[in-house]
């Protein structure tokens, strides 16, 4: 219902926001198969193919309409201030408010594509298919369940689209395929959306629909006291709206503000998705886990790192072993050189001797045969 | 046995005994010397993010450790003709140890380049010449086996060093890592330790005073000298020119088969290392997962590391040895050979086949890479011969990958960086093969002019020279005599002035 309010804009947001939040007999808010039209062209056609798909719809049609009404007229006069907003990724600034947020997606949504995400079902009952589908940001979606030809012969099929305990209405698009439209456009929306295909076997299959995660590290990263630690979050190919960094201390969480101990933490975003936090002279009690949140549009993602700050001793002690090692080896063939020469040079030298002695008996000898000739 | 009396006559190489623990510490020191810089690649993405550096300035470090260590051969050989081999080898392993402890309180990229760039690729290149060279003074007749055995210790190194690394930095992160790693390091003089001297100083314990003279005419290698040296034993040359050759034997660049050999190889390792290089992204870019694509490279290091000794004994068999310089030949193109068939390997299956040969191929390359250049020059030359080779072939190595990488970038394909290589290798290959066989004919013919001046008076020189060369003196099998008497023949020209180019 219209809250009173201060400003058109707030007022005409809050309208619509009430629109095309879902109502409890799981309507879908945006009915109609809306394809990629520009505003302008189709603003008449939009308005009887929301009005044709509110047949389909079991939604409270009056508020719907109203808020079509809303949404195409205030589409006509903004036109060009929709389509240079839709391109213009200034909007999505450091630091939104949620009223450009949120007027942002429904501008974007008048004149965005529908993703689609398509499953076969071929499989045999009982292995589940699934299928992740990654949004950063608000996107009108279609989700297919396409029957394999093989079971084309299957008749009967009751088919049901559920996310969570919530039935949500289907479109039969072709004889053997399923889809159901949906705009995400806040963290609610997004879970898992299950088809099911009752005949004589059930068959299902699942989209999961999430944030982009964020790759952390599974090993800590080490570092020493009075060291520097750098801790990097990445993701890849969606840019965040905004980074911060915790740090997680037993139960609690505590932000570490970039701005306040500049000494301390520097925050430094090279790239819109990578972020790095620069923890300066650190000491034992830096030693924890670190966790990065991306805050995107249709919720937060958050990243776990863990760092460990060692003592110099640490690495000290195995480095001193090993030295110790290398020198009582070096002694020790030192030694056994010097000893293996010395045994050399008297094998040698006894050798020697027993050489010289064998020469002085010789020649004694024949001495002693001439002297005896002589006293003969 | 009784000591000589004569100074001169010293027994021949033992070729055994000692010789297999100074194989022992070669094989420590040669495989850290090339396997060390390859495992440090562990550390990169670390350090790349906690400087904030681009990954090209952190493949610096590698490219200068591996330009250091090539380039420093000459100082390397000079530094071993002057002291010999174990004070280089032991300096060589301190400053090693030096360098990575100083690397792991680094607070800079550029310091990070001096430290492990220059001071640890400069320890390194001391390690390398010096284990080399040794190998050839204690070994001749087995002395391919002893270099095969030798040589396996790169791709062992590499193999207990990679998951080293990766257990060290899980838990010491790199600087503690870099800091056990320079004690690592310092096995290195361990293995320099065991280096014991040889020559006739050592053997000869009586004749010490002489036998230093005969240690300095014979480290020197200088064959231009030997005729004046024969007569006056004291006098050194005082000539500029061969104070630096006493040093760095540059005559070198007159010996054809030093040139052959130089040629042919450094238009080799215009394609040698690329492969090994692109290998594991070529398999990712097939579609291999990424544990697959690292088996390749495990499976290539396993089948180097029994590809080294086994070739060693192949080469030292008595019908290879005669001809090792065409079995070498013939391993280059066997190689080259192999990267020309890599691109026709679709699919996992055929790409560990290719793995597996060239592995192969890889290891009898690298086994025999200086057991050919001992071959061509002699033991005696070879400290000087070493040293040049490598400082040329440093060019083409760091040439290589990148020619390879910018092949890659502009045809968006890798079968033309394998096609470069396989026809570089193939070339070098043949080139080698072509001109062995024309230097074997020379080499034969020179042989029996030789032999038909054996009355000349001429000999006498020859054989007092002989006898102070001691690593040609003793009488070996006939297949051993070739090689042997080719340095005889290198000897005997440059006495007496012919110009072998």
């Amino acid at each position: 219902m219209p809250v009173s309010f201060s400003g058109k804009r707030l007022g005409r947001l809050l309208l619509l926001l009430l629109c095309f939040s879902p109502s409890p007999s799981g309507g879908s808010p945006a009915d109609a198969a809306m394809t990629t039209q520009d505003v302008s062209q189709s603003q008449a056609n939009s308005m009887t193919k929301m009005q044709a798909g509110l047949n389909e719809s079991s939604s409270e049609p009056i508020t719907t309409t109203r808020a079509v009404n809303w949404q195409t007229q205030r589409s006509s006069s903004d036109h060009l201030r929709l389509e240079h907003n839709a391109s213009n990724p200034a909007l999505l600034g450091p630091d939104p408010t949620p009223q450009e947020f949120k007027q942002a997606t429904n501008e974007n949504m008048s004149n965005v594509t529908v993703v689609k995400h398509e499953v076969l079902l071929s499989g045999v009952s009982g292995t589940p298919v699934e299928k992740t589908i990654t949004l950063d940001r608000a996107t009108r979606i279609e989700l297919l369940c396409k029957l394999d030809a093989k079971y084309s012969h299957l008749k009967s099929l009751q088919v049901t689209w559920k996310k969570g305990n919530e039935t949500i209405r289907h479109i039969n698009k072709t004889e053997n395929s399923w889809s159901v439209h949906l705009q995400i456009l806040d963290n609610s929306k997004l879970g898992s959306y299950t088809c099911t295909l009752k005949g004589e076997e059930e068959i299902s299959a699942t989209f999961h629909l999430q944030v982009p995660k964020i790759q952390g590290r599974e090993k800590p990263i080490v570092s020493y006291e009075g060291d520097t630690a750098v801790l990097i979050c990445k993701t890849f190919g969606y840019t965040p709206i905004a980074w911060t960094w915790y740090m997680a201390n037993g139960s609690d969480q505590i932000t570490i503000n970039g701005s306040l101990l500049t000494d301390k933490y520097v925050i430094n975003g090279g790239s819109a998705n990578v972020t790095h936090l620069k923890i300066l002279k650190l000491t034992k009690e830096d030693d924890g886990v670190y966790q990065c949140e991306a805050a995107f549009e249709l919720g937060k993602s958050v990243g776990k790192l863990k760092l460990e700050v060692l003592s110099l001793m640490v690495p000290l002690k195995p480095f001193l072993a090993i030295v110790a090692e290398v020198v009582v080896l070096v002694t020790i063939v030192f030694l056994y050189e010097m000893y293996s020469k010395k045994k050399d040079k008297y094998a040698n030298e006894k050798e020697f001797d027993q050489v010289e002695q064998l020469k002085f008996e010789e020649s004694n000898g024949l001495e002693n045969s001439s002297a005896r000739h002589r006293k003969i | 046995m009784p000591p000589p009396a004569d100074p001169g006559q010293a027994p021949g190489p033992p070729d055994g005994g000692w010789g297999w623990v100074v194989v022992f510490g070669a094989f420590v020191s040669i495989g850290f010397a090339y396997a060390f810089p390859k495992g440090l690649a562990i550390f990169y993405k670390e350090i790349q993010d906690f400087f904030g550096t681009s990954y090209s300035e952190i493949a610096w470090i590698s490219s200068i450790m591996l330009a250091t260590t090539y380039g420093a051969g000459p100082i390397s050989s000079i530094l071993v003709n002057r002291y010999g081999s174990r004070p280089v080898v032991m300096f060589g392993g301190l400053l090693c140890g030096i360098g990575m402890v100083s690397a792991s309180f680094c607070t800079s990229i550029l310091q990070l380049y001096i430290c492990v760039g220059f001071i640890t690729g400069f320890g390194l290149a001391l390690n390398l010449q010096p284990s080399v060279i040794i190998i050839g003074k204690y070994f001749l007749k087995r002395r391919p086996i002893a270099n095969g055995l030798a040589m396996a210790g790169s791709p062992v190194m590499l193999c207990t060093l990679a998951p080293l690394n990766q257990f060290l930095f899980d838990n010491f992160g790199w600087r503690g890592s870099f800091l056990i790693l320079g004690a690592i390091l310092l096995h290195c003089c361990v293995a320099g330790a065991l280096f014991r001297p040889i020559g006739p100083a050592i053997v000869a314990g009586k004749t010490q005073a002489t036998g230093r003279k005969d240690v300095l005419k014979e480290v020197t290698g200088n064959a231009t000298n030997a005729p004046t040296e024969n007569k006056m034993e004291e006098e050194e040359g005082k000539d500029c020119c061969e104070k630096i050759n006493q040093y760095l034997d540059f005559s070198l660049f007159k010996h054809r088969g030093f040139l052959i050999y130089l040629i042919g190889n450094v238009l080799m390792f215009l394609g040698f290392f690329a492969p090994i290089v692109f290998l594991a992204p070529y398999a990712k870019h097939i579609g291999i997962d990424e544990y697959s694509a690292a088996f390749l490279l495990s499976i290539l290091a396993i089948v180097d590391m029994i590809a080294r000794p086994t070739t060693g004994i192949i080469a030292n068999s008595k019908w290879v040895r005669p001809r090792i310089q065409y079995f070498f030949s013939f391993s280059i193109a066997f190689n080259g050979a192999c990267h020309l068939l890599c691109p026709l390997a679709s699919g996992y299956k055929w790409l560990v086949v290719y793995s597996a040969f060239f592995g192969l191929a890889f290891g009898m390359v690298c086994a025999m890479l200086f057991e050919t250049l001992m071959d061509l020059v002699g033991a005696s030359r070879f400290t000087s011969a070493v040293g040049l080779v490598t400082i040329a072939e440093c060019c083409t190595i760091l040439l290589g990958p990148p020619i390879g990488g910018t092949l890659i970038d502009t045809f968006g394909d890798y079968k033309y960086m394998f096609i470069k290589c396989g026809a570089v290798m193939v070339l070098a290959g043949i080139f080698l093969f072509i001109m062995n066989y024309y230097n074997y004919r020379i080499l034969a013919k020179e042989e029996k002019e030789r032999k038909a001046k054996e009355e000349d008076p001429q000999s006498v020189r020859t054989e007092s020279e002989d006898r102070n060369n001691w690593n040609k003196e003793p009488a070996l099998d006939g297949p051993e005599l070739e090689p042997l008497r080719e340095e005889g023949e290198g000897l005997k020209k440059e006495m007496k002035g012919t110009n072998e180019v």
